[in-house]
């Protein structure tokens, strides 16, 4: 018997309860949905459920889907928080791919971020256990060591009042996931991967968050380009549940965000 | 070693530093949450080491927006402080319909097992149906 198993049987009596009342539950009202919480910790999916939901419609040569080496001296702290997030993305794909030596590599990189955004302390720890279970080949315990890394690091950023950067890590971690997932699906095309994509409740709360960024942070160049394309991304993840993109509409959502993707990494020039 | 690596994990996710001050309340009702959790992980669910908590009380229940993925299979688990006596989590999809799960409940703690059909938003509520005000706290499992 499973663990899950025994929760069952050792609680019937109160799941018995627990569904009779569920089962009295009215529908919510557009004032409750609208008047729904939604954080960064829990209303935005990590990268590696994006990417567990894609390992059941496909088999996956993730090895395929990692990108070449990003720079990590960018000048503006902005920048740095998109390239972090993005890193932290590209550490799950490394994981899927079970390649050792790609997320250590990956690990040092956030590192190197992490101390230009002056948040070395909070994540020396974690970077060496992140070395640490990539040589013994601890795929799950990596995922949540990533996770963890990433709401340190936000954590870290909250402390020291940088609010912006918090949003920009989240945004930056998004954006690449999402550039490894609609590549892959555009080439790959089925309706069930397209579906996937259907993903209207982040889009929107991630824009809310990039218009309620300081002045300062969206004078930032990148910023800027990011926040305007990805008012165009909406359209691409807000389709109707029975309208899913076409094969063409892939293409171009891959496209965007591989445009966003390349503005982000690109070297500012002061 | 699994079971410890767990332990270890749920440890850690304990000890993490959340982004503001947790009550000892909060802290119990998600230290609960955890040890829940904890049975999923051992099914092969990955513990999300984000939460979301806060106050709660009879008749006052909570509501966050989640995004959900199609295709995974997931575990919303909540825990509460000792002055609620029963909670529920509720799950509704993105117009507000409720969803059917495979549902948990022993006193403080509650739990939702659902797998999506449609990725994107859904809600979860969490109230306290039996006892007073209290702290809780809200974690998920995916695989």
């Amino acid at each position: 018997m499973t663990p899950i198993s025994r929760i069952f049987v050792s609680g019937l009596a109160a799941v018995c309860l627990c569904a009779s009342a569920a089962g009295e539950a009215t529908p919510l009202t557009p004032e409750e949905i609208s008047g729904a919480a939604r954080t960064d910790e829990l209303s935005i999916p990590m990268p590696g459920e994006f990417m567990a939901s894609l390992n059941k419609v496909a088999k996956i040569d993730w090895s395929k889907l990692a990108r070449l080496a990003i720079g990590t001296n960018y000048s503006s702290r902005p920048q740095n928080a998109l390239n972090l997030g993005g890193l932290i993305a590209d550490g799950y794909v490394a994981i899927e791919a079970e390649d050792a030596p790609q997320i250590k590599s990956i690990g040092k990189d956030i590192l190197v971020i992490s101390k230009n955004l002056g948040l070395s302390k909070e994540v020396l720890e974690r970077g060496s256990s992140i070395i640490n279970f990539a040589d013994q080949k601890q795929w799950d315990q990596l995922k949540e060591e990533l996770e963890a890394t990433q709401n340190e690091v936000k954590a870290g950023m909250a402390e020291r009042k940088d609010d912006d950067l918090v949003t920009l890590v989240t945004v930056g971690g998004w954006l690449r996931a999402t550039e490894v997932m609609s590549g892959y699906i555009a080439k790959n095309y089925s309706d069930g991967g397209a579906r996937l994509l259907r993903q209207p409740g982040i889009v929107a709360l991630l824009n809310k968050r990039l218009e309620k960024l300081g002045e300062k942070t969206q004078e930032d160049a990148v910023v800027a380009t990011v926040r305007k394309k990805m008012a165009g991304l909406e359209k691409f993840t807000a389709f109707p549940l029975d309208k899913p993109p076409t094969a063409e509409e892939l293409k171009q959502l891959s496209s965007l965000i591989s445009e966003i993707m390349k503005d982000i990494t690109k070297k500012q020039t002061k | 070693m699994k079971r410890l690596l767990c332990i270890l994990a749920l440890a850690a996710l304990a000890a993490a530093a959340p982004l503001r001050a947790a009550s000892d309340d909060e802290v119990a009702a998600r230290k609960l949450a955890l040890e829940i959790a904890g049975a999923f992980s051992n099914d092969g669910f990955k513990l999300r080491d984000g939460n979301w908590c806060g106050k709660f009380e009879p008749g006052k229940p909570a509501l966050v927006q989640v995004n959900l993925y199609a295709g995974n299979q997931y575990w919303f688990t909540v825990g509460a402080g000792e002055a609620a006596k029963k909670i529920a989590v509720t799950v509704f999809d993105e117009n507000g319909k409720l969803v059917a799960t495979e549902p948990y409940a022993d006193a403080a703690v509650a739990a939702a097992g659902f797998a999506p059909k449609n990725s994107g938003p859904y809600y979860l509520r969490v109230e306290v149906t039996e006892g007073a005000p209290a702290a809780f706290c809200l974690i998920y499992s995916y695989r």
